[in-house]
């Protein structure tokens, strides 16, 4: 009879904690479901609309986000370098190559709950493409790092991961057919802080 | 031995039923989603800044840090709502979500007259009635029909650098959000 009871509650122990933390699981880590990869840049173009799938409407009930519209653009996020190593604020990156078409980008680098990185300095953490440094043949080559660098410079500071969230506004892109042969920049590791 | 087994089974069987089951519920029970964090911020029909340059702490994450954001709640069994901002930014871009925060309509200023934001976002029933007489101040406003009674939009405008900073605060500050009478 004890037994019993006890191989029931495993039953349902296994059945609540399963279930509840895989759910868990997959709404905290960023790839999953509705994901399109270019590179290392992860892009969910259903998010936020109701033809996104369930894991993408409960991410955007529990974290409160406001996805962009098509209309208005889409947004990559990497977490990882070319190399597959993850992205860490105390590293210095170089982010090299063509960007597609867009009226315009901006890039920045992100903390966990992907807002902006703090610096404590007036400078933001963050890029446009109005802004930056192009080479002859219209690509870009972005320093990232805490040291000032010629050219482009993304400032980051402190310790930790990091992330980079570049985002293209008014793109045809953002339209499914215009996902097909993109390509975006890579992301290179040049040094560590240790 | 074998009932061990049997009760593990039976547990994973249980972990997918109840994984689908929380997985659906979320969006019913989450109360922190935009509208929530909105509806805590501000009252129906009033501009709220997004982003943190407003003071306090951003309402709704993600909004791009060169961008300034501002958010309304609406409710359109009351009549249909009416947004409108003044003035040229380099870049702005208005999008409608439901009450559960999905994009069901989105447009920038290219698709304005003059770039200057002016729409009405209404039901089809309320498009019906309104076609029927369009008054003479909507002829040049984007119309935007939504199936959807309870909702909110955002205006996001983009901030190239900081000598934009007070143009662009100024356009959301000025923006309206209001209940329109037809």
């Amino acid at each position: 009879m004890l037994k019993n009871a006890l191989l029931t509650l495993l039953s349902l122990a296994i059945a609540i904690g399963g279930g509840g933390g895989s759910v868990w699981y997959a709404l905290k880590t960023q790839d999953g479901a509705g994901a399109i990869r270019i590179g290392q840049w992860t892009a969910f173009p259903d998010i936020g609309t109701p033809a996104a799938d369930p894991y993408s409407k409960a991410r955007v009930a529990r974290e409160g986000v406001l996805a962009l519209g098509r209309a208005e653009g889409l947004s990559f996020i990497a977490e990882r370098d070319s190399g597959g190593e993850q992205l860490m604020r105390q590293c210095a990156y170089k982010i090299d190559g063509g960007f597609p078409t867009a009226r315009f980008w901006t890039l920045y680098a992100a903390d966990q709950s992907l807002g902006v990185v703090q610096t404590g300095r007036p400078r933001l953490a963050a890029l446009q493409s109005y802004q930056v440094l192009r080479q002859p043949d219209n690509s870009v080559i972005i320093s990232v790092g805490s040291r000032p660098a010629p050219g482009n410079w993304l400032l980051t500071e402190g310790a930790g991961r990091m992330y980079f969230v570049l985002t293209f506004y008014d793109t045809p892109i953002a339209s499914s057919i215009g996902l097909s042969d993109v390509t975006l920049p890579q992301i290179l590791r040049v040094g560590c802080n240790a | 031995m074998r009932k061990l087994l049997h009760a593990i089974l039976l547990g994973l069987l249980g972990a997918g039923i109840v994984h689908i089951i929380v997985l659906l519920l979320v969006p019913e029970f989450s109360e922190r989603d935009a509208w929530s964090r909105l509806a805590m911020a501000s009252d129906l029909y009033k501009m709220t800044r997004l982003d943190a340059e407003a003071g306090g702490a951003p309402v709704v994450k993600s909004v791009d840090p060169l961008f300034y954001a501002a958010a309304c709640r609406f409710d359109l069994t009351d009549g249909m709502v009416r947004i409108k901002a003044p003035g040229n930014v380099p870049f702005w871009s208005v999008s409608v979500y439901d009450r559960s925060g999905h994009n069901v309509y989105s447009f920038n200023d290219h698709s304005a007259t003059a770039g200057l934001l002016d729409s009405v976002v209404l039901t089809p029933a309320q498009m019906i009635e309104v076609r029927k007489d369009l008054p003479e101040e909507l002829q040049g406003a984007i119309f935007v029909e939504a199936p959807i009674d309870e909702g909110m939009f955002v205006i996001r405008a983009f901030v190239p650098d900081d000598s934009w900073k007070p143009t662009v605060s100024r356009f959301l500050n000025q923006g309206s959000c209001e209940l329109q009478d037809f």
